[in-house]
């Protein structure tokens, strides 16, 4: 073949082709970016310029002054603070256990290959699902308070709530995606549907879940910790108290409070995770 | 009698001996559980909560919803100001995700191991500054600032901001850490400098990875949006709060309707836009 | 007398798509070892799944000691499988579980769902189960978590399990496929010597033809969903082998 031939071949695309599309690419982007560049002004200019009272705000060092309030610890409140540590850390742990239990059923219906009636049973976990995800972890808590009254238990309800959607929707991921040999095997053995689900997909699926789980504990944790502002129990009403009776440093020992807890959790999450591999 | 006893060769009648439980591995995954079982019988009783009342819930909670929440008010959702509060949700959530996003970038930056400019100082400044932000929650940022800077929308930007760069500079660090080192050891073998080793190095290979991570805390971010103004911080919060303190059950309902509503919007166009970004590599 | 009939037996993946089987019929004997080959894509596996319905025949007949396998129910089906044991291509063991665990799940037929949720087995079963591991070889193993064994290690606790069942009729799915070749004859030769010793007899379909001459008395060749060769091994001939395996030269 001679140099030519290859020529001829190789570039069928003439220059100002190739010019013509990377402009029309570019004014795309182009567009793109400066919608972008307008949506942020008109944010900034809506969110921070107009609505902002600045006078409320005042100086600079005004602001530092208000911000040097929070600087120091409360020791005296240390000691009050030990119970709705323990209160906020169980409140988490039992949340996300039953969060996983009513998973169950909707990890089961929401499994494409599993849902026992597709046309209901499919749809219905998905709802579920998005329902939990798109509400809020508060407004779950205040429609769990307003059923069961305040306390811990609204709590509990409220995370396991907020839990059941991410759990069950990457469980449910796990479960489509299983190999489906030790189903066939089981099935050919004369298993039942539900020995099917007990003996060849939840071993496959078990150490998935429970990592998922642990992630989700970990998040429960923070979550746990703002509960008690609606009247759900743990650190978060410790913090609304302090905060009313405007004891800065108190508010700042609260939150370092949770900044351990959370260490904790982050801690045991990270090592139990790598045990189950 | 049993077709296995026509088995020959070593099928004698000798009994063998297995059992489930094994010492000690068995021992320990019992004593584990029985731990289990007995910190969650301890935290029910410290935190009087009365199982009985956990069967009759569902009950409860769906006579509540049909009688007291039932049928939503949604005329009231379409009200101009309550759909201008909307609208401020969704700039709240825009710019705190943005500013979030970009503080990230330097943070996660900062806090990857294998190529943080300071591996003394920068990173675990960075990991601490990063795991700080995560684990305060955004409601307490929001009432932080609200405190600081009083009412408006400012305060829920800023609550929002250090949401995101929890989310965002964990994940973005994270990201950074799992990329292929040859390309980072050859701008250093050319004497790049750190900045040009990001930008270089780093940055080609997670740009994908980072713009998706960047959508989803959009989408995160918008969900948190909806709440912070329930302490003052701007958004339709405000009116969730004063509607859930006025008891007025059926706004209340066309609000949470309103709100899962968005949120499934904007999840639709998270997934559209994460997808197209990573097909468009 | 035969102990499986198969007559006229037609199947296709879905409902609109090429047809897999196209009319087969067969007997297996009492003490058969009965090998199924011909080249990939024929439909050899379709043919086995058939038998225990993993997959549905669209027409035809097959009956298992005189009942009707086509005209069962749900229930009925899953007690007449608990009577076929099947081994696979590729072990299909749960890998999680331990090997005791994968060779006790033979019983699942036959013990309820509650006691399959506890796990608990009986003595006898438990006996059994013993003896079989030791009866493959695996007396050392029976602890250990199913995917720490060796590709011939599992497929031996795939031919315990099988063997829990009290098979009336043992299919066998590739067995030695995802093995090498010295393995695979010492598989199929264990599986021979079992069966022999129980009496049991074997569906077995291979691609290995000369493994397949080795180990089984009767062969049926299949060639796109035809039956081009029925008949006791000692009768294949070169010229059936080129008529069965014609397409794969081509």
């Amino acid at each position: 073949m001679t140099v030519e031939a290859i020529d001829s071949k190789a570039a069928p695309l003439k220059l100002e082709d190739i010019v013509r599309n990377r402009t029309r690419k570019h004014r795309w982007h182009l567009a793109f970016y400066i919608l972008a560049l307008v949506l942020i002004g008109w944010s900034i200019k809506a969110t921070i310029i107009d609505d902002t009272d600045w006078e409320r705000i005042g100086t600079f060092s005004e602001i530092l002054k208000s911000v040097s309030q929070f600087i120091g610890i409360d020791f005296g409140l240390i000691p009050d603070l030990l119970g709705p540590t323990i209160e906020t850390f169980m409140i988490a742990c039992i949340g996300t256990l039953l969060g996983l239990v009513i998973c169950i059923p909707a990890i089961w219906f929401g499994a494409l290959n599993v849902t026992p009636f597709k046309p209901v049973t499919y749809p219905l976990a998905r709802i579920a699902m998005t329902l939990s995800r798109s509400i809020h972890e508060i407004v779950w808590a205040l429609i769990f308070v307003s059923a069961v009254g305040l306390g811990a238990f609204a709590g509990i309800l409220a995370i396991a709530a907020r839990s059941l959607g991410f759990i069950a929707k990457m469980s449910a991921e796990a479960v489509e995606n299983i190999d489906r040999k030790p189903v066939e095997a089981i099935r050919a053995m004369g298993g039942n549907n539900f020995q099917v689900m007990l003996y060849a997909i939840l071993p496959q699926v078990m150490p998935v879940i429970l990592g998922i789980v642990i992630f989700e504990w970990e998040i429960n944790i923070r979550r746990s910790a703002v509960l008690g502002l609606v009247g759900a129990g743990g650190l978060g009403l410790v913090f609304f108290r302090q905060m009313h009776t405007f004891n800065y440093p108190g508010v700042t020992t609260v939150i370092l409070a949770i900044f351990c807890l959370v260490l904790v959790g982050e801690i045991t999450s990270h090592y139990s995770r790598k045990a189950l591999i | 009698m049993s077709q296995l006893h026509q088995m020959s060769g070593k099928s004698d009648a000798t009994k063998r001996e297995w059992s489930r439980f094994k010492y000690p591995q068995s021992l320990y995954k019992y004593g584990i559980t029985l731990g289990v079982v007995l910190f969650i019988i301890y935290s029910l009783h410290y935190l009087n909560v009365d199982l009985s009342r956990l069967f009759g819930i569902f009950g409860r909670l769906g006579d509540l919803l049909a009688n007291r929440y039932y049928p939503p008010d949604i005329e009231y959702i379409k009200d101009a100001d309550y759909i201008g509060s909307i609208i401020e949700t969704i700039q709240m959530a825009y710019l705190g995700a943005l500013f979030g996003i970009l503080i990230s970038i330097f943070l996660g930056w900062f806090a990857a191991y294998n190529v943080s400019p300071s591996r003394r100082y920068l990173y675990p400044v960075a990991r601490v500054v990063t795991m700080l932000f995560r684990s305060v929650h955004e409601m307490i940022w929001a009432i932080l600032f609200v405190t600081i800077l009083g009412f408006g929308m400012l305060p829920g930007v800023l609550a929002l901001t250090m949401f995101s760069v929890g989310f965002a500079g964990k994940l973005f660090a994270e990201e950074i850490e799992a990329i292929h080192m040859g390309e980072v050891e050859a701008i250093r073998a050319m004497g790049g400098n750190h900045l040009q080793v990001f930008v270089y190095g780093v940055v080609p290979q997670v740009r994908v990875a980072l713009t998706g991570i960047a959508i989803y805390t959009w989408d995160v971010a918008f969900r948190a949006a909806t709440v912070v103004g329930f302490v003052g911080a701007g958004g339709m919060g405000w009116y969730l709060k004063r509607n859930v303190m006025q008891i007025e059950t059926h706004r209340t309902a066309a609000i949470l309707l309103s709100i899962l509503i968005l949120v499934i919007i904007s999840e639709f166009i998270s997934a559209w836009a994460r997808n197209y970004v990573s097909k468009a590599k | 007398m035969a102990i499986l009939e198969v007559r006229d037996l037609k199947a296709s993946y879905s409902s609109s798509g090429p047809e897999i089987l196209k009319g087969i019929s067969f007997e297996v004997e009492n003490d058969d070892f009965f090998a199924i080959i011909g080249p990939s894509g024929a439909g050899k596996s379709t043919l086995i799944r058939c038998i225990n319905r993993l997959l549905e025949p669209s027409s035809g007949s097959i009956k298992l000691n005189g009942v009707d396998v086509l005209k069962l129910n749900n229930k009925e089906l899953r007690h007449l499988r608990r009577h076929i044991g099947m081994i696979f291509q590729e072990f299909n063991l749960i890998n999680r579980m331990s090997v005791m665990d994968n060779v006790l799940s033979g019983r699942l037929g036959y013990v309820g769902t509650l006691r399959s949720v506890l796990r608990i087995f009986s003595d006898k079963d438990i006996q059994n189960a013993l003896m079989l591991l030791e009866r493959v070889g695996l007396q050392d193993h029976v602890d250990k978590r199913a995917d720490e064994l060796s590709g011939g290690q599992r497929q031996r606790v795939g031919i315990a399990r099988a063997l829990m069942q009290e098979p009336t009729l043992l299919l066998l799915d590739e067995p030695t496929s995802a093995l090498d070749p010295k393995i695979s004859r010492e598989v199929m030769e264990l599986i021979k010597d079992i069966a022999t010793e129980l009496k049991v007899p074997v569906l077995c379909n291979i691609h290995d033809v000369q493994l397949a001459k080795e180990t089984c008395n009767k062969i049926i060749g299949l060639q796109d969903g035809y039956k081009m060769f029925d008949g006791p091994t000692e009768t294949l001939a070169q010229a059936n082998l080129e008529e069965i395996y014609s397409m794969e030269v081509l």
